[in-house]
């Protein structure tokens, strides 16, 4: 994996659920239809007989997996995002919240990634809702090494958890010795004029909007939060005390999701001012990815132009 | 097949009647609960729990047990009561039903209480985490069975239709459903609130192996639920034709009854019953 190559997010998934399968021999994959659109064709072939399918039946699956999960199993289970997020939500937080059961739920195709299919196949509320659970670890990976970091971290840590990738192809960020851990968030470049939080599929955007305002003179720190539930504190109350303010960037409602996390920590721990750019209340339109991220302001350029409204020059 | 003999018949009765005494006795420490259902399972339970399982009061997690889910968790009390009569936990524990933090909250919690092994309570969940289960020790070889107790009621949650299409295409034959039919729910008479005949032929459709049965007839829940798999591949459900809060005579098939809220002169009478029955 070398760094800005572009690889596919599912298929990157699909081999390290490959590698997680080979460590551990009581990982399960489950599948709502479409196993080869979730990446599990790996899987499924080197382990058909840990390979459940259950058709569109997503509450069905939770509550199958939970139960599995009960017997010693990690079950993953991989699906449309909203399909595995929004629709099951009750089956997600009774069965493996309130059950604490070691269960995986991959909502891929997440964010606006589904972009010409509408807004029941998008997914901007997945992160609100699904961290409102207790107990349950929400993972956006933001490059291909952090999707199979987070997968065989996932594998190991011992709770439910969500994870969120995209579609498109994504650019890897990261050096080839960067190790992914869970709960930690990232700190990618330093500076002292602002800091801009980014997360899964739009780190990028938001790593190439440093690099435009670095050439403006503004130097501007660039944290990962690639685990929003449980939220680094440290990481992000040491940006707002060293940088004063804060913008966060995601493929997500405003409401709810990384930016509201952000602003709920430092409402108490230290506020600062704060711009977040997402999709602000409203059922995304439909279109070309790139230009749908354009349409709300997910542009790297978009991004370098609201920081530096934001700090007035 | 197994016939249950007429020392065991009563020897069960007994611990059925001392399961219902242990549901009043909440009742009357938390002053209301779920007494209908409770009641109208509590031969099922005490029948699972004092024969049918595979069950060790002392090594609750035993890999290689049976399990129980009560899908229609508002029937913990009768849940309750027969664990604390297997001795998984101290009666005393009973006295706290309804007080702050109890270890008996009004649905299961899996968490507070040994024996207990889901969190149900929102209903047409049971399901689909017994098929998992049912799944998993069948993947680890095991001969184990899960026992599902659901509500007549509660069959109008479409999830529950998910889970049976998904035990029968996986057939999963270590699975057994008993239908609590006793055809009350809070609102009137279940078929009158949302129609669920011919129930049988739904399960059949569904592709399960379906039986019918005198729910309050322990030779009957016995030497049936002992014969599963009915047909081999296939799932089994028991349609069990019960009496809502039955043991309490002014109670017994009342709508009224399904939550009861207790006076101390209803609790008395309520006492007085559960002395009568078995007898």
């Amino acid at each position: 994996m070398k760094k800005g190559e572009l690889l596919d997010p599912r298929q990157t998934f699909g081999e390290a659920l490959l590698e997680a399968g080979k460590r551990h021999d009581n990982i399960v994959a489950i599948s709502t239809d479409s196993s080869q659109g979730s990446g599990l064709t790996p899987f499924r072939e080197n382990f058909p007989e840990r390979h459940i399918e259950f058709g569109i039946m997503e509450q069905g699956a939770i509550g199958f997996a939970s139960g599995l999960a009960t017997t010693g199993k990690i079950p993953f289970i991989a699906a449309i995002a909203p399909f595995v997020t929004a629709r099951p939500f009750e089956m997600f937080r009774n069965d493996l919240g309130y059950m604490r059961q070691n269960v995986k739920v991959v909502g891929r195709c997440a964010g606006l990634t589904y972009s010409d299919l509408g807004a029941t196949h998008q997914s901007l509320d997945d992160i609100a809702i699904i961290r409102t659970i207790p107990g349950v670890t929400v993972v956006c990976p933001g490059d291909p090494k952090e999707i199979v970091g987070a997968t065989l971290a996932i594998a190991e840590h011992e709770g439910p958890v969500y994870m969120k990738i995209g579609s498109p192809k994504m650019p890897v960020l990261f050096n080839e010795d960067y190790e992914f851990e869970l709960d930690r968030g990232v700190l990618m470049q330093d500076g002292s004029d602002v800091t801009i939080i980014g997360t899964g599929t739009v780190l990028s955007k938001a790593a190439e909007a440093v690099d435009i305002l670095e050439k403006q003179g503004i130097h501007a720190r660039l944290i990962n939060i690639h685990t929003i539930k449980p939220l680094d504190k440290e990481i992000i109350v040491r940006a707002a005390k060293e940088t004063g303010k804060i913008v966060t960037v995601e493929e997500h409602y405003l409401k709810g999701g990384l930016g509201s996390s952000v602003a709920e920590l430092l409402a108490l721990e230290h506020p600062a001012p704060m711009r977040m750019i997402g999709v602000d209340d409203q059922f995304a339109s439909n279109g070309p990815y790139e230009e749908l991220l354009g349409l709300y302001g997910l542009q790297s350029d978009q991004i370098a132009e609201t920081v530096t409204a934001f700090l007035g020059k | 097949m197994y016939t249950l003999s007429k020392t065991e018949k009563d020897a069960l009765e007994m611990q059925a009647r001392n399961v219902r005494k242990n549901v009043l006795r909440m009742i009357k420490a938390g002053r209301s609960g779920h007494v209908g259902g409770a009641l109208s399972t509590a031969d099922i339970l005490t029948a699972l729990y004092f024969n049918i399982m595979r069950v060790d009061p002392k090594n609750p997690k035993w890999r290689e047990r049976d399990r129980l889910v009560l899908s229609a968790g508002h029937k913990c009390l009768a849940l309750y009561g027969v664990l604390a009569e297997k001795g998984f936990f101290e009666k005393e524990i009973l006295d706290t039903y309804g007080s702050l933090k109890s270890r008996l909250p009004g649905h299961p919690d899996m968490h507070k209480l040994p024996g207990v092994e889901t969190n149900t309570g929102a209903l047409g969940h049971g399901l689909s985490i017994a098929g998992g289960m049912a799944m998993g020790l069948r993947m680890d070889g095991l001969d184990s069975k899960v026992y599902v107790i659901m509500g007549d009621g509660e069959l109008a949650e479409g999830s529950n239709w998910e889970a049976a299409a998904a035990a029968s295409h996986h057939g999963l034959d270590n699975l057994l459903v008993f239908v609590d039919r006793n055809t009350l729910q809070i609102s009137g008479p279940t078929v009158q609130v949302m129609s669920y005949e011919p129930l049988d032929k739904r399960w059949e459709a569904f592709g399960w192996n379906v039986t019918e049965i005198n729910g309050h007839d322990m030779a009957q829940i016995v030497e049936t639920a002992r014969s599963i798999p009915f047909e081999e591949g296939k799932p089994s459900v028991i349609i069990a034709n019960t009496i809502k809060s039955k043991g309490i005579s002014f109670a017994e098939g009342k709508v009224n009854f399904h939550y009861w809220k207790a006076t101390l002169e209803e609790i008395a009478q309520a006492e007085k019953d559960l002395e009568k029955v078995g007898e």
